[in-house]
């Protein structure tokens, strides 16, 4: 039986009426046609579903929409402005740290939500920050590079 | 999956209500092993039971007794991050710190961590060496199971269908004791292949007076070491740490899978036991204030 629930999905109040095993994952991409968020593994363990909860990186795809009624969702469709690309989206750009982008919108947030709550991360702090989002192309060192260019 | 029931009980007697009436419920916490045994297809449950609105399981507290209690719907990053933890139980911050990822610690929580069951969990090991209780409730009332008799299965427990665990008890620690937890893993944040954790209490004239041990990784369920009680009465020596190593060597029932092979396991047992109990033991030769939550990640 569906479930009316009200999500704020970067800055705008949703309301949605879905089955409570839908996951936010799927709520975002297919209802909300927010495709920048993807499905890799399925399973919480690759990161590319990743959405900002509250400011927090959690697994879009593990999560039940009916557990972020009433709670703030941030996509990679939230962080530029106005068409205009965030500085992290911007590093990322100039320093050459996008190849194939399947993993990209997660990075970017993870290193939103960390800059957020740290403006200078260390190395190592960037590396835990990003440990749990999988890259299958550039082998980090390019990723770890535009977050500090951002420091 | 998409059509399972789901209800968000106020209480925790509303919830073993919710269990009882239902023959193919789950509880969700947190929603990070409950997750992926759905989106891997291997569980079909027909209703969904959140606790997100029963008040009183997100609570961690230290009785004047010194006994802590941490809420079941602590999430991980709350236990890694207490500073009421860090100072009286870091070995539980050191333990939480390597589960998963970020993003799994902001969501996933202790209670989840323990019913799920897995063999080699994250937060079961050091509960066994610190011989804490769980808090259990159910539709016929409540009882404390200590953590080293809850498994009984991979990815099974005593639970009942309509009980769920409240809170984790920690019985007060000894003055002077200090507590490791190594794992070994593949990569950073992967899946651990075995994982030790041992406590040990030691009095002025340096002779052990409390010394706990589990181990994950290496049976169908999280093991408790008995033999680490043997090290009460002299001060820790090589020959009692060997004594206790091959204690767990011998009581481990590994099997092999693609992580590892059953003899890697049993004899990994050994080391990080070894390695756990000498660093415990050089942990709790500092006064209590030094002991830091520092990452016992397995060195070289």
């Amino acid at each position: 039986m569906k479930q009316e629930i009200e999500i704020s999905v970067n800055g705008s109040r949703v309301r949605l009426a879905v089955e409570p095993g839908r996951t936010l994952l799927q709520v975002l991409r297919e209802d909300l046609e927010l495709t920048g968020t993807k499905e890799g593994c399925g399973t919480g363990e690759c990161g590319a579903c990743t959405v900002l909860l509250d400011n927090e990186p959690v697994r879009s795809c593990l999560l039940l929409a009916v557990d972020a009624n009433g709670r703030q969702v941030t996509t990679i469709e939230g962080v530029s402005r106005d068409g205009q690309p965030h500085r992290i989206q911007q590093a990322f750009v100039d320093v050459g740290a996008v190849q194939c982008g399947f993993c990209t919108p997660g990075m970017v947030l993870v290193a939103k939500a960390l800059l957020d709550a740290k403006p200078q991360p260390t190395e190592a702090e960037i590396r835990e920050a990003i440990s749990g989002n999988l890259c299958r192309c550039t082998g980090y060192a390019k990723i770890v590079k535009a977050i500090q260019a951002c420091g | 999956m998409e059509e399972v029931e789901y209800f968000e009980p106020k209480s925790v007697a509303e919830a073993c209500a919710l269990l009882a009436e239902r023959e193919n419920a789950k509880l969700l916490a947190g929603g990070a092993s409950l997750g992926a045994l759905l989106k891997s297809k291997l569980i079909f449950p027909e209703a969904l039971v959140t606790l997100k609105s029963v008040p009183g399981l997100r609570e961690i507290e230290r009785t004047p007794g010194g006994e802590l209690r941490i809420g079941a719907l602590c999430r991980h990053r709350e236990i890694v991050e207490s500073p009421l933890l860090r100072e009286h139980c870091s070995v539980l911050a050191e333990a939480g710190a390597k589960i998963a990822s970020p993003a799994i610690r902001n969501v996933g929580t202790i209670g989840g961590n323990i019913c799920h069951g897995d063999p080699t969990a994250d937060f079961p090991p050091a509960l066994i060496a610190l011989g804490a209780q769980l808090e259990v409730v159910g539709s016929g009332g409540t009882r404390v199971v200590p953590v080293r008799e809850f498994f009984t299965d991979h990815y099974e427990t005593v639970l009942s269908p309509d009980e769920i665990v409240v809170s984790i008890r920690i019985p007060p620690l000894p003055p002077r004791c200090g507590a490791a937890s190594l794992d070994l893993t593949k990569t950073h944040n992967s899946v651990a292949i075995v994982h030790v954790a041992a406590l040990v209490g030691v009095d002025e004239r340096g002779r052990c007076t409390h010394a706990g041990l589990g181990a994950g990784g290496v049976a169908s369920t999280p093991l408790h070491i008995s033999e680490a009680a043997t090290l009460v009465g002299e001060p820790l020596s090589p020959a009692g740490i060997e004594r206790v190593a091959e204690a767990a060597m011998e009581q481990a029932r590994p099997v092999s899978n693609s992580h590892a092979s059953a003899s890697y396991r049993r004899e990994m047992v050994g080391v990080l036991t070894r390695r756990a109990l000498r660093a415990a033991w050089e942990r709790a030769g500092k006064a209590p204030a030094d002991i830091s939550a520092t990452r016992g990640r397995e060195e070289p």
